[in-house]
């Protein structure tokens, strides 16, 4: 818990005084559980935790009564995004473009604004209105109990797809087993793996480091587009295993069944309730048809966060999961 | 007692002189200062612009690569930024305005110029960045010409002013 509250407080270093003083002081066990931090131009403070939005009084107390919070203002914008970008909007022209900047730490600030295009597309965002902290917290060993559904018997890994709704946890899930299979785990051997990070989400890429650990033998493509990524590694760095997020793209698609042509294996996540949900999609009905993934974990937050519903194999489509979970460790 | 005449006179001279060329340095002290500020912000401008640098390591290439003791205010600048733990950039710029009129002469408006710069730099994207260097830049060369024009003007002033009031002193004393 007391590793969980440093992380929220170096967070913290990225906001404006007058909030940061506000937020030092919210309660400790709350601090280890904050997943967002939220501003807003002429808002209330916002934080939200354990699937609920709070809002935080001037006097550091959690209320759900709006008009009690405390109302940002434009300078704790402003400052806030000094501080994010290190004084130097300027050498995170791409990163802003796309909406986000990752700090140091991996957590990831999105940002809302005036958006201004030019002739390529979006240009910039000026006149920053909002920024949303997102607290990357991994959590080691949550996949530790899986890996034995995740490798064949001479000790190949099988093609994955981990489905789960939003903030089901499935970013901290690849990201586990990424670093078990990249480290090895008892009888496992460890894999050379291809972690293509197009949103910074996975391995929290600060200054050419991940900040997460996504294992020893992982070699990050940060910020590259999906499709690209796995063009790129097949041909660059001979990888066992690719892993990506949230595929789903027609591109997407075409750049997964090149891996497969190369013999490479692959871990994915995609956004969707269960199986059914997606199978009838544009461009998966054909892959899961053709039984390309071999396991799909299905997640969801009926026992808190990343609970594991099933694990489905992938012929069959049937249930080989013994139990229910959370990424918490709670069942 | 024609021997102490000669000595004190002389002295009144020397003084004078040194007056003089001390009062005329002050003009010639402000041009070159505005010429070593010219030279650091070009520096800092392609740290920027060209190498993408974050502020502080922008700031710190910028007092290595940097002219003259100019180049030691920017870290200045980097170490308040840092240890304070600023918000704002302008604020350390702040910080430096005294310095900068009692150590390198400059005068009101170029320090209303330098501290434009605090109040734009690592605020905006690289191009209207570029578009704020290219301002600050020609607002510093016109302001450098006015400080030469003024330092060939006044520097021979001052130095020929300091030598006749001695000699005019010598004259009296006479």
């Amino acid at each position: 818990m007391e590793k969980e509250i440093d992380i929220f407080e170096n967070v913290l270093e990225y906001i404006s005084r007058d909030v940061r003083r506000i937020l030092k002081a919210i309660p400790e066990d709350v601090k280890g559980r904050v997943e967002e931090i939220r501003l807003r131009n002429g808002s209330p403070l916002n934080i939200y935790l354990d699937g609920k939005d709070f809002f935080i009084t001037k006097a550091s107390k959690m209320s759900r009564l709006s008009h009690e919070a405390y109302i940002v203002d434009g300078e704790d914008i402003n400052n806030s995004f000094q501080l994010i970008t290190n004084h130097s909007v300027y050498a995170f022209s791409e990163d802003i473009r796309k909406g986000y900047i990752t700090i140091r730490g991996g957590h990831r600030v999105g940002i809302g604004g005036k958006v201004v295009y030019n002739k390529e597309g979006i240009e910039f965002i000026n006149t920053i209105s909002s920024l949303n902290i997102r607290i990357a917290r991994q959590k080691k060993g949550v996949s530790n109990h899986l890996l034995p559904y995740l490798i064949d018997k001479v000790m190949n890994p099988y093609n994955t797809l981990i489905i789960s709704p939003p903030q089901c946890g499935k970013t901290t899930l690849l990201r586990d087993i990424v670093r078990n299979l990249s480290n090895g785990k008892s009888t496992v051997r460890g894999f050379k793996i291809s972690l293509i990070d197009e949103r910074s989400e996975l391995a929290g890429v600060y200054n050419g480091i991940p900040q997460l650990d996504v294992g020893i033998r992982t070699d990050v493509l940060d910020g590259c587009l999906k499709a690209d990524g796995i063009m790129m590694v097949i041909r660059a760095m001979s990888p066992d295993i690719i892993a990506v997020d949230e595929i789903g793209g027609a591109e997407d698609i075409r750049a997964i069944y090149e891996a497969l042509r190369a013999g490479i294996k692959l871990i994915a996540t995609i956004h969707g309730k269960d199986l059914e949900d997606i199978r009838y999609r544009l461009n998966l009905s054909r892959i899961i048809e053709e039984r390309i993934f071999q396991r799909y974990i299905i997640l969801d937050r009926s026992q808190g966060v990343g609970t594991i519903r099933e694990i489905l194999e992938g012929d069959k489509f049937t249930n080989i999961y013994r139990g229910k979970r959370s990424l918490d460790g709670s069942y | 007692m024609a021997a102490i005449k000669i000595i004190i006179n002389t002295f009144i001279l020397i003084v004078s002189s040194i007056l003089g060329f001390a009062f005329g340095n002050l003009y010639s002290k402000r041009a070159k200062s505005l010429l070593d500020l010219q030279y650091c912000i070009r520096v800092l401008e392609s740290e920027i612009i060209n190498g993408s640098f974050p502020l502080p390591q922008a700031l710190e290439n910028v007092s290595i690569k940097g002219k003259g003791g100019m180049s030691r205010i920017f870290k200045r600048i980097k170490e308040d930024l840092i240890s304070e733990k600023r918000e704002d950039i302008y604020e350390s710029f702040l910080l430096q305005k005294d310095l900068l009129k009692d150590r390198f002469a400059l005068k009101d408006e170029d320090i209303e110029v330098f501290l434009y710069l605090g109040k734009v730099l690592g605020k905006s994207s690289r191009r209207d960045q570029e578009e704020n260097f290219k301002f600050i830049k020609s607002q510093l060369e016109n302001l450098h010409l006015e400080a030469e024009a003024e330092r060939m003007k006044n520097t021979k002033l001052y130095r020929t002013l300091g030598f006749l009031i001695g000699l005019g002193l010598v004259i009296i004393l006479i």
